[in-house]
């Protein structure tokens, strides 16, 4: 009995750490697509976050400096891709596309450039716990939920906070407003550029703290593709949640636990190929695409750009 | 009526799209108090002005002037600042939310951060009371009938406190009663000391409720008169200019023409029984539809949009498939296959001439033998004889007037008048034999197209075609059918012969009530 608790716990405090990354990414996601801007590069912008973000934290002996790091290469790439999709007006999806090449090729590229080819690979020291006082205390629960790294706090508060601002606030209102109907946003004297604009920015700022969150807490190092398609999970996350912030984050917990999961198969032996769980997450976001296609949330212009002057025919 | 202060000059405006002079130096003037009617044939740059005023076109030359200082309008965030409102011709509204929040969003509320929105329901609650609007605020906006949801973009305007209200095109989707309701609530508004811009191309409308009247014709002005000099003789020599000669047209004959007499024995060239049709959503969009279609009949359909007539048009046409019911075909029931209907006669004019009837990205020839392709004379076994496709594409822009460069042109260049003109080329060019199910294809064209459309409707008549004409322009279905029926939710609610028609009586069963 005290082995199977036991073994549960472990799995449930495994499950909280492994969200994080999955909740900041498709938050991040979902965000700048409730403005209409669908966000394909999430995988790209969470590499060359990881990778920069690393380095800086290696080079600083600053795991803070490292997160800011990230976070400003996140907000870059969200200005970029801001200032091509909505002031350009260019195809989301191809600059999408092409950022997420461009993320990937910088990931490998940077760290090669500053340390080289070398056998001994550059480490940080990983995330610490930060145990919250008294509640951390609680029987069994308590080091499950309250004694986790920092991020993982955040990652749940992010959002709680984006469910409150996008549903109980004006300007929740209006940043949702601009991807169910530009036109209308626009006419009402809503900046529907500048909606897009923060929306993506913040967006990518918080899928750059996804990325940096890889190697500080799994493996204290950058490896390629160490993001492991988490970044396309998101954007399936964002179609499994609906595009609202609380189901993505139950969502979060369930792809996570069944990455934890697949992960205990692979080391021990199994009769599932944890191949097959690895590919869960994908086949439940499109059951449940297909079972709630009839009462699709997903904003209505995801993925069209807005322009003021085009005549609708 | 008196001399009024001047509050809003527009000067010598001018606005081009890639190339097209939309407006050529037009003036306009609003003064306080008063409700300007702005006329002209679809075209003429009415909704182009306005959406220079309102911000959301930039002119690219020419002044705005209000209460006599330059006014400089980037956005309609500028145009809300100094008290300009304008209710579009389609409702910027989100279905699923409530009419507060609809009204109110994009204006700074009282508790930003918790959206607690009483006080902004209470202010709402008082403008209505004060200009006679009655709305449940609590609703969501979807479920409003349409005459209501115009209201509702009225009250976000009023909410923003404006002085100048434009209007575009108001009445379109509105019932006769619904109209004359909204003309009470204008001269309110007017009394209650705003401005207010009404755009339209209904002549009878101007007439009626407008104090002074602006006259625009292919982005130019016309002329500019109080209503008491203005009579309908002037208006429409102004509105049509010298490309249709009144007297010989359809849409101002004063003919009175009797409806076809229709002789029961012979087979009906379409027969609905029982017709329903239920969407992929479980929604029943179609109810018991039955009627018939007779040779040399011009049946028409009336509603306010979105009752099931494009619903109607699909399954009849085989796009989407039928729930119950028989349709017949010249006395046979077919598969419902959209090819063997074709081949069996049938000439269909979709109402999303974009998404169901055009192909943007090629060539006008290609888009005018689109379905004929493969019929003489086009076609010699099996390949395209393209000289023979240009040569009857040059007849075809010739006759129908269409402005293209030639048959070679890039169809997306095309304005949407024109797009609609190609449409109606193809269908009246490669017509069947059987029957014509024209959705809204007048719609976008100016009143000399117009015209030509309906000529060409009417001779089908005469050699003893069937129609079935779907429209959402009350008097255009007046003008041409033999008999309309009117859809409410789906539903057939009565057929009207033509000696029976009354426009506030079709009204009625447009609201759903049955006669």
């Amino acid at each position: 009995m005290d082995q199977i608790l036991h073994e549960v716990a472990f799995f449930l405090k495994q499950m909280m750490l492994t969200m994080v990354p999955f909740i900041l990414a498709a938050q991040g996601t979902m965000l700048a697509g409730r403005t209409g801007v669908f966000n394909v590069a999430t995988e790209g912008i969470m590499l060359t976050t990881a990778s920069v973000g690393f380095i800086i934290a290696f080079q600083s002996n600053s795991i803070l400096l490292g997160m800011v790091a990230a976070m400003l290469v996140g907000g870059l790439f969200g200005l970029v891709m801001a200032y091509m999709t909505t002031s350009l007006k260019l195809n989301q999806f191809v600059i999408g596309l092409a950022f997420f090449f461009l993320g990937t090729g910088i990931s490998t590229l940077i760290p090669k450039l500053i340390f080289g080819v070398s056998l001994v690979q550059p480490v940080i020291p990983t995330l610490q716990n930060l145990p919250i006082p008294l509640l951390s205390k609680i029987p069994f629960l308590g080091d499950i939920f309250f004694n986790q790294n920092i991020l993982v706090y955040v990652s749940v508060l992010v959002s709680l906070l984006l469910y409150y601002f996008l549903y109980r606030t004006s300007f929740g209102l209006e940043m949702r407003s601009v991807g169910e109907n530009p036109k209308m946003a626009d006419s009402l004297g809503i900046n529907v550029f500048r909606q897009r604009y923060v929306a993506i920015i913040i967006g990518c700022m918080l899928i750059g703290l996804a990325g940096v969150y890889l190697p500080m807490v799994y493996t204290g190092t950058f490896t390629e593709q160490i993001t492991k398609g988490r970044g396309w999970l998101a954007s399936a996350l964002c179609f499994f949640g609906g595009w609202r912030p609380l189901p993505i984050l139950y969502g979060s917990l369930f792809f996570a636990g069944i990455e934890v999961l697949a992960y205990r198969v692979q080391i021990g032996t199994s009769a599932i190929p944890y191949q097959f769980l690895i590919m869960l997450p994908y086949v439940a976001t499109i059951v449940v695409m297909v079972l709630t296609f009839k009462r699709s949330t997903t904003p209505k212009f995801l993925g069209s750009n807005y322009d003021r002057e085009k005549r609708t025919l | 009526m008196e001399q009024n202060e001047v509050i809003l000059q527009m000067v010598d405006i001018c606005k081009a799209f890639d190339g097209n002079q939309a407006l050529d130096h037009v003036n306009f003037e609003l003064g306080a108090r008063e409700i300007h009617g702005l006329l002209g044939g679809n075209g003429a740059g009415k909704t182009t002005l306005m959406n220079v005023l309102y911000g959301l076109y930039k002119q690219d030359s020419g002044d705005i002037l209000l209460k006599g200082k330059k006014l400089r309008i980037a956005s309609p965030r500028d145009a809300i600042r100094n008290g300009i409102g304008m209710v579009h011709q389609h409702f910027l509204q989100i279905n699923n939310w409530s009419v507060v929040q609809n009204v109110v969003l994009g204006s700074s509320v009282q508790n930003k951060w918790t959206m607690n929105l009483a006080p902004e329901v209470a202010k709402l609650q008082k403008l209505c009371d004060r200009f006679a609007i009655d709305i449940d605020l609590q609703v969501e906006v979807g479920e409003l009938p349409m005459g209501t949801r115009q209201k509702v973009e009225i009250l976000k305007a009023l909410y923003r406190g404006v002085d100048i209200l434009i209007l575009d095109e108001p009445t379109t989707n509105l019932t006769p009663q619904e109209v004359d309701a909204l003309f009470v609530s204008l001269k309110v508004m007017v009394d209650e000391g705003l401005s207010i811009v009404f755009i339209t191309h209904k002549l009878r409308e101007v007439l009626s409720v407008c104090d002074r009247i602006t006259l625009l014709r292919n982005g130019k002005n016309v002329t500019c008169m109080p209503r008491s000099e203005a009579n309908e003789e002037t208006l429409v020599r102004g509105m049509v200019g010298e490309d249709l000669n009144v007297k010989d047209s359809v849409i101002f004959s004063k003919e009175i023409r009797e409806g076809t007499k229709i002789d029961e024995v012979v087979t009906p060239v379409l027969e609905v029984k029982g017709l329903r049709h239920v969407t992929e959503q479980g929604i029943e969009r179609l109810k018991d539809v039955t009627f018939s279609i007779h040779p040399g009949e011009i049946f028409g359909i009336a509603g306010v949009a979105g009752n099931g007539q494009l619903e109607l048009a699909e399954t009849l046409v085989g796009v989407q498939s039928k729930a119950g019911g028989t349709i017949k075909y010249n006395g046979r029931e077919l598969n419902m296959v959209t090819a063997e209907l074709l081949q069996q006669g049938l000439t269909y004019i979709p109402e999303d001439r974009l998404g169901d009837g055009y192909l943007p990205k090629v060539n006008v020839a290609q888009n005018l033998i689109l379905g004929a392709q493969h019929k003489q004379p086009y076609s010699k076994n099996g390949f395209i004889d393209w000289r023979k496709v240009f040569e009857a594409s040059w007849e075809m822009i010739k006759e129908y007037n269409i402005k293209t460069s030639g048959p070679k042109d890039t169809a997306a260049n095309l304005s949407g008048g024109n797009i609609q003109r190609v449409m109606i080329a193809r269908a009246f060019s490669h017509v069947g034999d059987s029957l014509m199910l024209a959705h809204c294809p007048t719609r976008g064209l100016d009143i000399p197209s117009m015209d030509f459309v309906y000529k060409k409707l009417l001779a089908r008549k005469m050699q003893g075609y069937a129609t079935l004409l779907i429209s959402e322009d009350l008097d255009e279905l007046l003008l041409l059918c033999d008999r309309i029926g009117v859809m409410y939710r789906g539903e057939l609610v009565g057929i009207l012969h033509r000696s029976q028609f009354d426009k506030y009586e079709i009204g009625r069963m447009m609201s759903g009530v049955k006669s």
